[in-house]
């Protein structure tokens, strides 16, 4: 593929206000403005794709991903995040950045970026670079600039690590195209869940500007897909796949109807992800609801936690949730909320029910779930040997039994379960200042959720 | 009923040479046992030997056991065998037993139910988690003479389960990673292989790569004794160093959303331990 093409001759015109900033500012402060203006991103996975160094340039990808360190937030820190601009001609109301707005503004150059991502990655303080952008002069205008730094990252400075770039909204579908070819993965934020929400909060955004190149990079990532089925060395568009970001608690929508709108990205769209970011107020505006609990942490890690049981556990989102019970329980996970309205499907005999049964037990995650099937095949298993094998029965005990017997005598009945399941721990997760994340993700296999969560993988 | 116990060196080839004589006893394997290192606790009525390491066995043993149980096996083993932990040879000598008396002896690793083979489970995630860490965690500094080199103090001997990564990933670059406990460097001369140094001995010269470059800090090359400690690098950091770790640093601080902050959740992600290695959470 020809990549010649790649550094439009006008990227450097123009830009008026990039350049006076640039000017007399110095990195240490650019990149204060423009991570800072950054870090509402959730994501910073670096997960999706497996890609060894050739041995000529700098860096390898890792399929599951790899954190480098973590925040004062207890977020994973994978990547170089950052803006190329906070400059922005939208007026998004929910945005530090809009238009409206006097914050201090900042531009990097592509150099910058290059030199930034290629010092800190050799450190082995990233796994590589997370591009987003506020919108300066033009989307079109915009992207060319992303192009010509992601560019000279591959070329140049040959970088084999990880890129994860934001296509904006708005800009032409070659622009697309050819950063598709430069990126690991590229997202399109949603922003909100429903058209209604972003007409009233993204007035200058349509839903259609962010569908569109959405649906480009699925038939880009198709099609190459195919492409590489017959030419192993043909260009891979887009190999660690697509995501897409929506803000929760800003507009009214119902769980339900979140979850039935991630749902269709997973199945129409092909995303590999969809992220949920709890609404942070950072402006004062009639139309933002006023938060005064705080961001609302709780409702994202539920919607976080039944993500996964779309993803990996098989559920489907009408299970979960309907339009007469559209929001999820505050109380329990929406795993166990699930399985006490199911009480008639357990117990389950931990040696004889398919894997897809072993799953839908509260407190057994993925792991443990393979791990029982794999133990199973040299013996029947007692409560002990669960143990043994690390599945965590504290509160998978009520929905299992091992050859007929439960561990304890205990009562499939809702009110006692929930008593049960509802321990001191997880009753008040958002204690003023007690609250951590475990303490939150009495999901599963603990220490898996907790840590696929904070890699955002 | 006689009961032996094979003393065998701290390492891989220690081990698998027990593993060897082991099985040349011809006694009922209930009776013979390994013990790694020292024994400290030693019992009336049983017979102690010591295993001398001999490459030759060693190898055969390694080769039986990637044969006959596979390599995700033979893998498990050598993490276990990376563990600080005295029961490991016994573990492993007994899995070996174990695996080898199975139908389908592949499988070995699935049989959690024996206590050996869970405790080499066990072992050997401990030191898989750790390897993990590193590759997250792990930090270079770069040295006046362009060189990066990262200390860690892990506690289960990962080095040769970190190196491979980073040589993939930094092809180009003259990188040392240094085990402070145990006095072990891997050197990685860009565009070259890597290999293991110990402290100790030292590598004053003779192979290639690395001790071309004259400025080679002593501690390095082995001309030195000083036994550096984390955050005491063998000679001075380069200039763009400082202002790297300045940029990050002000990056890490910047980018946690102060409305969502959870000092919790980052001590369960990141141990306090790997800190006092970390750029980020160097005090000024
Ligand atoms: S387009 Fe909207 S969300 Fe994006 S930077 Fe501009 S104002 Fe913010």
């Amino acid at each position: 593929m020809e990549r010649t093409d790649l550094i439009p001759g006008d990227a450097r015109k123009a830009g008026p206000a990039a350049v006076m900033q640039a000017e007399g500012m110095s990195l240490m402060e650019k990149l204060g403005i423009l991570s800072d203006a950054a870090k509402y991103d959730v994501s910073c996975s670096s997960s999706g794709v497996e890609r060894r160094g050739d041995g000529t340039g700098i860096g390898n990808t890792s399929r599951a991903g790899i954190c480098h360190s973590f925040g004062a937030d207890g977020r994973c820190i994978s990547l170089l995040k950052i803006l190329f601009t906070n400059e922005c001609i939208y007026d998004c109301k929910y945005c530090i950045n809009r238009r409206s707005n006097d914050v201090p503004r900042a531009s990097f150059t592509p150099d910058e970026i290059c030199e930034l991502t290629i010092q800190f990655y050799r450190r082995n303080y990233i796994e590589g670079l997370f591009l987003s952008s506020g919108i300066l002069g033009s989307p079109d205008y915009t992207m060319e600039l992303i192009c010509e730094a992601v560019y000279k990252l591959r070329t140049l400075h040959r970088f084999q690590g990880y890129i994860h770039v934001k296509a904006i909204p708005g800009a032409s579908p070659e622009l697309v195209r050819r950063l598709g070819l430069l990126a690991d993965r590229m997202s399109v934020n949603l922003e909100l869940p429903t058209a209604a929400g972003l007409k009233a909060l993204a007035p200058n955004k349509h839903r259609k500007n962010i569908l569109t190149p959405m649906r480009q990079i699925q038939q880009g990532i198709t099609q190459n897909k195919e492409e590489l089925t017959l030419y192993r060395h043909a260009p891979s568009f887009v190999p660690a796949g697509q995501s897409t970001q929506m803000i929760i608690g800003a507009t009214p929508e119902s769980d339900y109807q979140i979850m039935t709108v991630a749902e269709n990205l997973y199945q129409k769209f092909a995303l590999k992800r969809v992220y949920y970011s709890a609404f942070v107020s950072v402006n004062e505006d009639k139309d933002l609801p006023a938060l005064p609990g705080g961001p609302p942490l709780l409702r994202e890690h539920r919607l976080y936690q039944a993500d996964w049981l779309l993803r990996f556990y098989g559920f489907e989102a009408g299970e979960l949730l309907s339009e007469d019970r559209p929001n999820f329980n505050v109380l329990l996970d929406p795993k166990a909320d699930w399985a006490l309205r199911h009480l008639d499907q357990f117990p389950v005999e931990i040696n004889r029910a398919d894997y897809r049964s072993i799953l839908r037990v509260p407190g057994i995650g993925v792991k443990s779930a393979q791990r029982i099937v794999r133990a199973r095949r040299s013996g029947n298993l007692t409560f002990d040997d669960l143990k043994k094998i690390g599945v965590t029965l504290k509160r998978a005990l009520y929905f299992i039994t091992c050859n007929g017997r439960m561990m304890y005598p205990t009562k499939l009945e809702e009110d006692y379960l929930v008593r049960n399941l509802t321990g001191e721990k997880e009753r008040l997760p958002f204690d003023r200042d007690g609250m951590t994340y475990r303490q939150l993700s009495l999901f599963d296999d603990q220490q898996e959720f907790a840590f696929l969560q904070a890699a955002g993988s | 009923m006689e009961e032996y116990y094979l003393i065998c060196e701290d390492s891989l080839e220690g081990v698998f040479t027990g593993i060897y004589d082991a099985y040349l006893k011809k006694k009922p394997h209930g009776q013979v046992h390994l013990c790694v290192g020292q024994e400290d606790n030693y019992r009336l009525f049983a017979v102690y030997e010591e295993c001398r390491p001999d490459e030759g066995k060693a190898v055969k043993v390694a080769r039986t056991i990637g044969r006959e149980l596979g390599h995700e096996a033979y893998m498990s083993i050598c993490r276990a065998l990376a563990s600080p932990q005295p029961d490991k040879g016994e573990a492993v000598y007994k899995t070996v037993v174990a695996g080898l008396s199975m139908k389908n002896r592949k499988r070995v690793m699935g049989n959690l139910k024996n206590p050996y083979i869970h405790r080499v489970f066990e072992l050997a995630r401990f030191t898989a988690n750790e390897a993990h860490y590193h590759v997250e965690f792990l930090r270079f500094r770069e040295l006046e003479n362009g060189i990066l080199y990262a200390p860690m103090g892990p506690k289960n001997n990962v080095i040769t389960f970190v190196v491979p990564h980073f040589a993939d990933r930094l092809p180009l670059e003259n990188f040392v990673i240094h085990d402070t406990l145990r006095g072990i460097y891997a050197l990685h001369p860009a565009g070259k292989d890597w290999y293991l140094v110990s402290g100790a001995q030292g590598e004053p010269g003779g192979r290639d790569g690395l001790e071309n470059h004259d400025s080679l800090p002593g501690a390095i090359s082995g001309k030195d004794h000083r036994e550096p400690v984390p955050g005491a690098p063998p000679m001075p950091f380069s200039e763009g160093e400082e202002k790297y770790s300045e940029l990050f640093t002000h990056f890490f601080h910047t980018i946690a959303v102060k409305e969502r902050g959870n000092y919790g959740l980052q001590r369960n992600m990141l141990p306090l331990r790997y800190r006092k290695y970390m750029t980020e959470f160097q005090e000024k």
